[in-house]
């Protein structure tokens, strides 16, 4: 089933503004205008949806402002079966994000419009960063991450989104066969050789690069000397921070590998329930929001959007999705807002820093029982 | 302050492996009644009549608690008349005495203010001897408490009893410390710090008590909350039980279970206890919340009303309060958070016959007297330990978890009359 006439448009119309050039006002309510469209087609389309829409304690219909709009937590897409807004047969793909052992991970699901826009959305944005160039992509991966399938994980969408920026493609990690990953040297310094003149791309995972590509190089002293690289990275600090290795120690560390420039590394944040937007650090180490896009920062104790210079938990917004109702997500993500109409490097609207995940709970109390004795097969047995 | 009494950091074990060995010598040369006790604690709740103490959360259950009119019959129906003055309880031919354990360990959860001065009274008033570990973040408020101690006990008699310390709950090596030191341990907390503590290496001979980690629940028969007169008074009383602790203690509510009967409209309901919680938000606002806990009232909220289009909910736009409605027996997983599940349910009975062990406290509101005395029986065969009326929830008394406070932290000393 196609989406409504009105909210095709009106996507296209998003996509198609300046990036980061419109009034931060304007851009605000246009996209409070089209969300709203899109939130009765999801109540139209998902009667779960519906229900949690028609609870919100403001009416999405009569809502004043974006951040007044029913959002879902980001754990809500670990439902299964998945959150959609469309007919099994009409989906495409199912991307799932990268949990950590023992977690459940979100599955998200696309229709062949969605897939398309996620595409559309990642490319502008990282256009406006690296330039429209087709160039060699160098992927911090094995191969076998990249393959197309019927499922997806987050590492293999992120790759696969940079996808039109290549002339060629080369996957410089392999599995050994004890289905260890490592380094493929041989691979990686025949490449270089060829693009020491020429503009490259080159992504993975931040943890992946450092383990996988900068500690091996720099144990053997080896510097690839490819100075127009672009680097892109992301899927966040977590392991790193616990290595303390510090976002300037890693930025460091990968120029020195690749004999570039420090300022040619780039950190982005995505997240595969906010298909189709990335926040690149633009030169000044924030991140901007697209024009098909918004983040909200939430006051933890009042979930109420917070001043400049504060910090609180990230919502994202887009208007992209319509194969599932990933309008508004809550994150499990704490960040600091900026700005909220121009950054020093000349893009507009709401500006932030990532500021880490959620920290776990430091008290819990005599109350924290995750489950009944019965459902642990542990109960006392009496009643039965 | 006595530097026996609290230290609030200590950095190495064998700063608690000297402190214990000075406490325990005090144990073996200072006998102290419990009548001795009881003067010193009624001292002590007068002087907690303070303002500077106004604000902190339970101090003034904490000054009724150490009244000799509450401790008294508690250590009368737990030890007996004679124990009061130190004496022997003839039990026939021979006689029964109450001797204290010794060195006795305490591990009190972090999500209760008072809980460390409660957890420490229970074993001073067996006469032992205290090792505390204060949460980090309980250590200003203890320390408070402990201060009017110190104002009222002018011969140290319970403060050079008492060690007080303060640690990382990651220092393995400070808690193995502790451990090693006790003759006994109270272990209050969640699933996770209570399981740590009790694998600690305590001695052989040491009599280890847990409370917690359990949960509780509320339940009203169709009667009560059918009666609307009455019915915003017990949403009162169900919105103080929510409210303390922000629900993270094992006599918390986290589910309220509601009879049908004819002529109950559950949206009345609703609307009574979104009332109530206003109220009690208004009153007692939050000041700060963990990220986490927000993250977790919002994903509660969606996830129920995501699970089923019959369910239904009614929150604040803030994570300050949330009625989670739908029908079921079964106990959701606790949000915590003042986050409330109401399920509707045919029978109160059947919702009692699933209990399993886990439930801790039953709140009832039950207008027959016939059908609460079921109801209590019903809830004690299925591991209930405390069944009390809806809003007394967490009035903190003897027994708890079902277990005595102060008859585990002693030993009964039986004696027959060799001239018998």
């Amino acid at each position: 089933m196609s989406i409504p006439v009105e909210i095709a448009r009106g996507i296209e119309s998003q996509l198609a503004a300046p990036l980061y050039g419109l009034d931060p006002k304007e851009r605000r309510d246009s996209l409070l205008a089209l969300l709203k469209k899109e939130l009765a087609y999801a109540c139209d389309r998902n009667l779960r949806f519906r229900n949690y829409a028609e609870h919100w304690p403001v009416d999405f219909h009569t809502a004043h402002t974006l951040a007044d709009l029913p959002y879902l937590p980001v754990g809500a897409f670990k439902s299964n079966p998945p959150l959609a807004l469309v007919n099994a047969n009409e989906v495409k793909r199912i991307l799932t994000s990268s949990a950590t052992t023992g977690q459940v991970p979100s599955r998200v699901v696309l229709d062949a419009e969605t897939a398309k826009r996620m595409t559309k959305g990642v490319t502008t944005i990282i256009k406006d960063f690296i330039g429209p160039a087709r160039r060699p992509y160098l992927v911090i991966d094995i191969s076998e991450n990249i393959n197309t399938q019927a499922e997806m994980g987050a590492r293999g969408a992120a790759i696969q989104g940079l996808g039109s920026f290549a002339t060629e493609v080369i996957c410089c990690l392999r599995r050994d066969l004890g289905g260890n990953t490592n380094l493929d040297l041989e691979k990686l310094l025949d490449c270089a050789g060829k693009w020491r003149e020429t503009e490259v791309l080159a992504y993975g995972f931040t943890y992946v690069i450092w383990t996988q590509l900068v500690q091996p190089l720099q144990r053997k002293g080896v510097t690839l000397d490819i100075p127009n690289v672009r680097v892109l990275h992301s899927g966040g600090w977590k392991r790193l921070e616990r290595e303390a290795v510090t976002k300037d120690v890693f930025i460091a560390g990968v120029a020195s590998v690749f004999g570039c420039s420090p300022d040619r590394i780039i950190d982005f944040y995505g997240m595969v329930e906010n298909v189709g937007v990335v926040y690149p650090d633009c030169e000044r180490g924030n991140k901007h929001v697209p024009a098909f896009a918004e983040v909200v920062v939430r006051n933890p104790l009042t979930l109420e959007p917070v001043a400049v210079g504060q910090r609180g938990l990230v919502q994202v917004c887009s208007v992209l999705p319509t194969s599932f109702p990933g309008f508004l997500v809550l994150t499990e993500d704490m960040a600091e807002i900026i700005d909220y109409n121009e950054c020093p490097c000349g893009r507009r609207g709401t500006s932030f820093r990532f500021a880490g995940r959620v920290p776990k709970a430091e008290v819990r109390g005599c109350g924290n029982l995750e489950t009944t004795r019965q459902k642990q097969g542990q109960g006392n047995g009496l009643h039965e | 302050m006595n530097d026996l009494m609290l230290n609030p950091a200590v950095h190495s074990p064998q700063e608690i492996t000297w402190a214990a060995k000075q406490v325990r010598e005090i144990a073996r040369e200072k006998e102290i009644a419990p009548n001795t006790v009881l003067e010193v604690f009624e001292q002590w709740a007068a002087a907690l009549d303070s303002r500077e103490l106004r604000e902190v959360p339970g101090l003034a259950f904490l000054r009724l608690w150490l009244r000799r009119g509450t401790l008294e019959p508690i250590l009368l129906r737990e030890l007996g008349a004679d124990f009061l003055h130190g004496g022997w309880q003839e039990d026939g031919r021979a006689r029964l005495r109450a001797f204290p354990l010794g060195v006795v360990g305490h591990w009190p959860a972090g999500n209760v203010e008072i809980q460390p001065i409660l957890s420490l009274t229970c074993a001073l008033l067996g006469g032992n001897v205290c090792l505390v570990r204060v949460p980090g973040g309980l250590v200003e408020i203890t320390q408070q408490i402990m201060e009017k101690l110190q104002e009222v006990d002018r011969r140290g008699l319970l403060t050079e009893r008492t060690f007080m310390a303060s640690f990382d709950r990651s220092r393995t090596d400070m808690h193995e410390a502790m451990a090693q030191a006790v003759d006994g341990a109270m272990i209050w907390g969640g699933a996770e710090a209570v399981s740590q503590v009790r694998k600690l290496p305590f001695p052989h001979w040491a009599r280890v008590v847990v409370f917690g980690p359990r949960l509780s629940v509320a339940a009203m028969d169709a009667e009560t909350w059918g009666d609307r007169a009455e019915r915003l008074s017990w949403c009162r009383r169900v919105a103080r039980d929510v409210w303390q602790f922000e629900q993270r203690s094992c006599s918390s509510p986290q589910t309220l279970f509601l009879e049908q009967g004819a002529g109950c409209d559950p949206d009345e309901f609703v609307d009574d206890l979104r009332q109530a919680l206003q109220e009690e938000n208004r009153a007692h606002p939050r000041g700060q919340i963990e990220p986490s806990l927000t993250s977790e009232i919002c994903l509660a909220r969606a996830l129920w009303l995501l699970e089923d289009a019959a369910n239904r909910a009614v929150f604040s736009a803030s994570p300050d309060w949330t009625i989670l409605l739908g029908r079921g027996t079964e106990i959701p997983k606790p949000t915590q958070g003042r986050t409330l599940s109401v399920l509707l349910v045919d029978d109160l009975s059947e919702v009692i016959s699933k209990f399993d062990g886990t439930v801790q406290t039953l709140g009832l509101a039950v207008k027959s007297a016939e059908r609460e005395e079921k109801f209590a029986r019903a809830a004690g065969h299925n591991g209930v330990d405390r069944v009390v009326k809806m809003g007394r929830m967490h009035l903190f008394s003897s027994p708890w978890d079902g277990v005595d406070l102060i008859r585990p932290m002693v030993r009964l000393v039986r004696h027959v009359p060799s001239q018998e």
